[in-house]
């Protein structure tokens, strides 16, 4: 779902509300008085509908930012017209070598055109420095050991490819949803005993149960872990566990615990916070928040897997090395 | 005067509509829709081969008894699909050749209606707006729309799909399908003309009558029809579990561009 309507944009961003372009804390609070949240013929917030967390802000607060937590409007623009600019992946200014790195043109990305409309530095809001904290030295030894892994054996066979790669699970796909290249949409469905997530990046589907069921067994251990839900007032809270060791969200185990939040706090706006906590691999929690916007187009069928003829080139292309490293000696 | 025209007012419409299950009603949703929440599976042999077939050998000698195909009655209305004879020859050569042609053994998406029947649930979840169904298999999905987006930008997998209820049936009208998926593992297939009309009636508050209209002219000489009752999973902890199978299907397809030294 690309986002090629300028007009569209205008509209977007004439209907975001001036109150949710304010600090967050002052967000829910001082949303227009006139406006009410939808509800479902349940009672509950309709959170229903597409929306999309591509956004021009960064996980995490870049250096230039060092100690500033929001933008201002000016600020913001100029921020964004330099992110656009730079980004261009249908630049040819530069070297033969730039050039392949941009083989994944603009056609591709799908990286939003805004920052986010709190106009925070960073999605990362707790620590306040806006950084992921340090991995713990157990974290840090898992990670060393999946690098070593992949140095020593890049592309044995399929299974040492990274899981986008390999169409089994992206960055952004969750749990929980983070903005990458593209497909930065999900669908909500919501029923009297569940909440669905369908996320267009590789169809990925999160049925969270908010009938207050127990847990699962914790020796079932899945991608995308798994997900109870119920509601505070009018916010959705979603909490996950038995998440599998190779998921690995920004260095994370199977020790995970994820705490979504999801508060409907304008037409256009469903606010998303998450708190990561898993004490094995961070030596703090942290918080992200994102603010989701209302995207008017459709979501569509992202067959990954099906179509993946890059996984063959490039296992046939490293066989190839091999060969001719071969022959050479 | 006004008690016999009330009377026969009831009378008509409690008169069963054709095709539907005329003894029950189902139960409503918050917005007066027939309810079709939960999770569902169908429980017959289609997925090995949707005619009458008897028990045979697997494809896979190596994999002994276990996989075999169990026999079963069919579900096709009158035994056999009605293949233009090029297609029957295709379907043959499929069947000779279905260990390394099933897209389901390369975990690929299982189209329609194939993902109704396969050997594992799925849940259809009816939000007032839209209504999903998504399957075990493969974490495959559909959006049934309730308004007609249009038409399909493009072929796809699990094609697009636009519902409308007829009484208490939920009825889908679904197309733009690519010709990549199969109808079993017997090889019967289709074209990208393959147009669907599925009706889902309530039949119990535990089962479902699934229908489905079959119409590829480039295949077929002429629409044909499936039928089966959906069971509910009935169990206190039923949930759709995940299947994301690319991980299965990696040795099948990407085998022989393993590194032969490697001693992983």
């Amino acid at each position: 779902m690309r986002y090629r309507c300028f007009a569209l944009l205008i509209v977007l961003a004439v209907s975001v509300p001036a109150a949710a372009q304010a600090p967050p804390a002052a967000a829910k609070s001082t949303t227009s008085a006139k406006w009410v949240v939808p509800r479902t013929p349940d009672g509950k917030p309709d959170l229903q509908g597409i929306w999309s967390y591509a956004t021009l802000t960064p996980l995490e607060r870049p250096a230039e930012f060092a100690g500033k937590e929001f933008l201002s409007e000016q600020e913001a623009i100029a921020y964004e017209q330099r992110r656009l600019k730079e980004d261009n992946r249908d630049r040819r200014d530069g070297s033969a070598e730039a050039d392949v790195t941009r083989a994944y043109n603009e056609f591709w990305w799908d990286r939003g055109t805004k920052v986010v409309v709190t106009r925070r530095t960073s999605l990362v809001v707790d620590p306040p420095d806006g950084k992921i904290p340090p991995l713990t030295p157990d974290a840090q030894e898992r990670a060393a050991a999946r690098a070593e892994a992949r140095r020593l054996h890049p592309a044995d066979g399929p299974e040492d490819r990274p899981l986008a790669e390999r169409c089994i699970l992206f960055g952004n796909g969750g749990a929980p949803m983070l903005p990458t290249a593209y497909n930065n949409n999900a669908q909500f469905f919501q029923t009297r005993d569940h909440v669905v997530i369908v996320n267009e990046m590789v169809h990925d589907v999160r049925i969270i149960p908010l009938d207050g069921r127990p847990p699962l067994n914790k020796n079932i251990k899945l991608w995308l872990g798994d997900s109870r839900g119920h509601w505070e007032g009018d916010t959705l809270v979603v909490e996950t566990a038995n998440f599998n060791d190779k998921a690995n969200f920004r260095g994370s185990g199977e020790n995970l615990r994820l705490t979504e939040r999801f508060t409907r706090v304008a037409q256009d706006t469903l606010l998303y916070e998450f708190t990561v906590d898993d004490p094995t691999s961070f030596t703090r929690p942290w918080k992200v928040e994102l603010p989701l916007w209302k995207n008017p187009e459709l979501m569509y069928e992202y067959a990954c897997h099906e179509g993946n003829s890059g996984m063959a080139g490039v296992l046939a292309g490293f066989r190839k090395e091999e060969a001719d490293n071969a022959a050479r000696k | 005067m006004k008690a016999p025209i009330v009377v026969a007012v009831l009378l008509i419409s409690a008169m069963p509509v054709i095709g539907q299950s005329p003894a029950y009603k189902a139960p409503r949703t918050a917005d007066g829709k027939p309810n079709l929440n939960g999770i569902w599976q169908a429980f017959n042999e289609a997925n090995w081969d949707i005619e009458p077939h008897a028990a045979a050998a697997g494809a896979l000698a190596l994999t002994g008894a276990i996989g075999a195909t169990p026999p079963g009655m069919g579900v096709v209305e009158g035994d056999a699909i009605p293949y233009q004879p090029a297609a029957l020859e295709k379907k043959r050569a499929n069947y000779k050749n279905r260990q390394a042609l099933d897209p389901e053994a390369k975990c690929y998406l299982p189209g329609v209606p194939r993902a109704t029947y396969m050997p594992q649930p799925f849940q259809i979840v009816q939000s007032s707006t839209a209504i999903l169904f998504a399957y075990q298999y493969a974490a495959a999905v559909r959006t049934i729309f309730l308004t007609d987006p249009g038409p399909a930008p493009a072929d796809s997998w699990m094609g697009w799909s636009v519902g409308k209820w007829d009484g208490d049936t939920l009825v889908v009208d679904a197309k733009s399908f690519n010709d990549q998926t199969w109808f079993d593992r017997a090889g019967n297939f289709h074209s990208d003309a393959l147009h669907v009309v599925e009706r889902y009636t309530p039949a119990s508050p535990d089962h479902l009558l699934y229908e489905a209209t079959i119409e590829d002219p480039k295949v077929f000489t002429r629409p044909w029809k499936i039928s089966m009752p959906l069971y509910r999973r009935v169990e206190k902890n039923a949930r759709l579990m995940e299947f994301k199978c690319v991980e299965f299907a990696e040795e099948l397809i990407y085998g022989q561009l393993r590194k032969q030294s490697s001693n992983k």
